[in-house]
């Protein structure tokens, strides 16, 4: 079993550069199957474990993939004849639920198992069947497949998302490239992701307008072409290192980002007291202070993700005073208080709602990744507390974290990986 | 109340600010042709939506369009339109 071990009460200082958005390449990647002709060049891939699992999944269809270099990929989807992706490597990642926009848009057709991703709530996919139905596929759930047929293809139709679902607005948005007709999304969300997927497909010849808006214009084309790709810079691992200065009192420039995607966390972050500068592709994050408890909501692009909160509620429990921290996408996003409990934090829990009593001293101690980003809010914490902190259930965190240790050595924390 | 005019000034002229936009917008519009965008798609999604990420990195592009706030970009576009 592998194991960060981080001994704490190192600040933070130099430079870090970021990889590419996974929650835009877990999307890309699977799209660049739609190439009718040519193959697709897809660069900035972040180097993690959920770009491995898709790349698996890809190859079982028929794809060849070619790895040029560690973020770069050549895609062929010459051999893709498979429209059933029902490998329980697809169980493993959120993600592989994009496979059943792409496949119904190749083949009309489509066989994928349920997916899997981090346990933080209920996270049903009732907003993306309801945009295929809508289109003319009949969906069915079977032995924890979800099969899905056309009779000749999808069809555009108007799809109102009932809650505003990044995950279903990217999917219905690829399974529209190639039906018949225009389709038009409304209520969709506006993350920077589903902009990066938008304009790789339109690279490919499609025809989407309105991404990042509430509403998104598909008009259905007959052929797509392969292309190269360069996906954006991750805010979430961007953010989360800028939080990782802040609570260790660093002063750490956090390069190839795209500041503007970073504005709800530069301004809590500003608000608590820390200094941030940004760059044309940077942000500047220094610290010298004792920082104030502020409250802070979790909400759909461009308000503040939800994917930072963790983070951030390691760094309230060390500012001054009572912060306050409202989960209003995910209905189990808290659960890596109890490990932060473990290391000195006094936070309660009620409901959606967390209250934070801050300044405490972290202390090191034995803590696991319950997800994905609780992970990355163990490591910040293990970075402020004194002593060793150990943390378990590694895989968690590099499913969307690449080469953590390694960066994070590069800004002088005492962090290693160690194999059980 | 003291005069001084003996001091260096500088005064924005309005044709200023509309060349200004003009070199932003075509620079932006050159990176984005050069790699392959539909250059008005991307515009036109950007002043949309507001997000840098339709707009290339490209010969620093994204960082130029950022130099100018999206509805003087509209405000320009349109006394060019309306006005000629």
């Amino acid at each position: 079993m592998k194991k960060l071990i981080i001994n704490g009460g190192k600040r933070l200082t130099g430079e870090v550069v970021i990889g590419g958005a996974k929650n835009a390449a877990v999307a890309i990647l699977p799209a660049a199957i739609l190439a009718d002709e040519g193959i697709c060049e897809i660069d900035n891939l972040p180097e993690i474990e959920d770009i491995n699992c898709i790349e698996n999944i890809m190859k079982t269809l028929g794809a060849k993939i070619i790895r040029e270099t560690p973020k770069s990929v050549i895609v062929d989807p010459r051999n893709v004849k498979s429209y059933c992706a029902n490998d329980d490597e697809a169980k493993e990642m959120r993600g592989s639920y994009y496979l059943l926009g792409v496949l119904l848009a190749k083949f009309g057709k489509a066989e994928v198992v349920f997916p899997g991703g981090c346990a933080i709530g209920v996270r049903p996919i009732d907003q993306h069947i309801k945009g295929f139905e809508a289109m003319g596929a009949e969906i069915s759930v079977e032995h924890g497949i979800i099969k899905a047929y056309t009779k000749g293809g999808l069809k555009g139709a108007n799809i109102y998302l009932d809650v505003v679902s990044v995950g279903a607005t990217i999917n219905i948005m690829i399974a529209a490239t190639k039906a018949k007709g225009v389709t038009i999304i409304e209520n969709a969300a506006k993350e920077p992701h589903i902009v990066d997927v938008a304009n790789f497909l339109n690279s490919m010849g499609a025809n989407i307008k309105g991404a990042g808006t509430d509403v998104i214009k598909v008009t259905g084309v007959e052929h797509l072409k392969g292309c190269y790709y360069s996906v954006i810079p991750d805010q979430i691992e961007a953010g989360t290192y800028m939080i990782a200065a802040a609570a260790t009192k660093g002063d750490v420039v956090v390069k190839n980002v795209i500041p503007t995607h970073l504005e709800s966390v530069t301004a809590k972050l500003t608000e608590m007291g820390v200094d941030v500068e940004e760059g044309e592709d940077s942000v500047r994050v220094a610290c010298n202070k004792k920082l104030k408890g502020i409250s802070l909501k979790t909400l759909p692009y461009p308000g503040f993700p939800t994917d930072l909160q963790q983070p951030m509620t390691v760094l309230l429990s060390i500012a001054d005073g009572r912060s306050m921290v409202t989960e209003s996408i995910w209905e189990s996003r808290f659960k890596h208080v109890d490990e932060l409990k473990r290391m000195g934090a006094n936070i309660k829990v009620e409901g959606k709602v967390a209250i934070i009593d801050g300044n405490k001293n972290l202390t090191g101690a034995k803590v696991t990744a319950t997800d994905l980003r609780a992970g990355a809010a163990m490591v910040i914490a293990g970075l402020v507390a004194e002593g060793t902190t150990t943390i378990t259930n590694v895989y968690r965190i590099d499913r969307g974290y690449e080469k953590i240790e390694e960066k994070l050595r590069g800004l002088g924390a005492d962090i290693r990986r160690v194999v059980d | 109340m003291t005069e001084r005019h003996d001091e260096t000034m500088s005064f924005k002229f309005q044709p200023e600010k509309n060349n200004k936009t003009r070199t932003i917008l075509n620079e932006v519009y050159n990176a984005l042709k050069e790699k392959g965008y539909n250059p008005i798609n991307q515009l036109v999604g950007y002043i949309m939506s507001g997000d840098p990420t339709y707009i290339t990195s490209y010969n620093n592009a994204r960082a130029n369009i950022r130099k100018i706030e999206r509805d003087e970009i509209l405000e320009e576009l349109l006394k060019n339109y309306l006005e000629k």
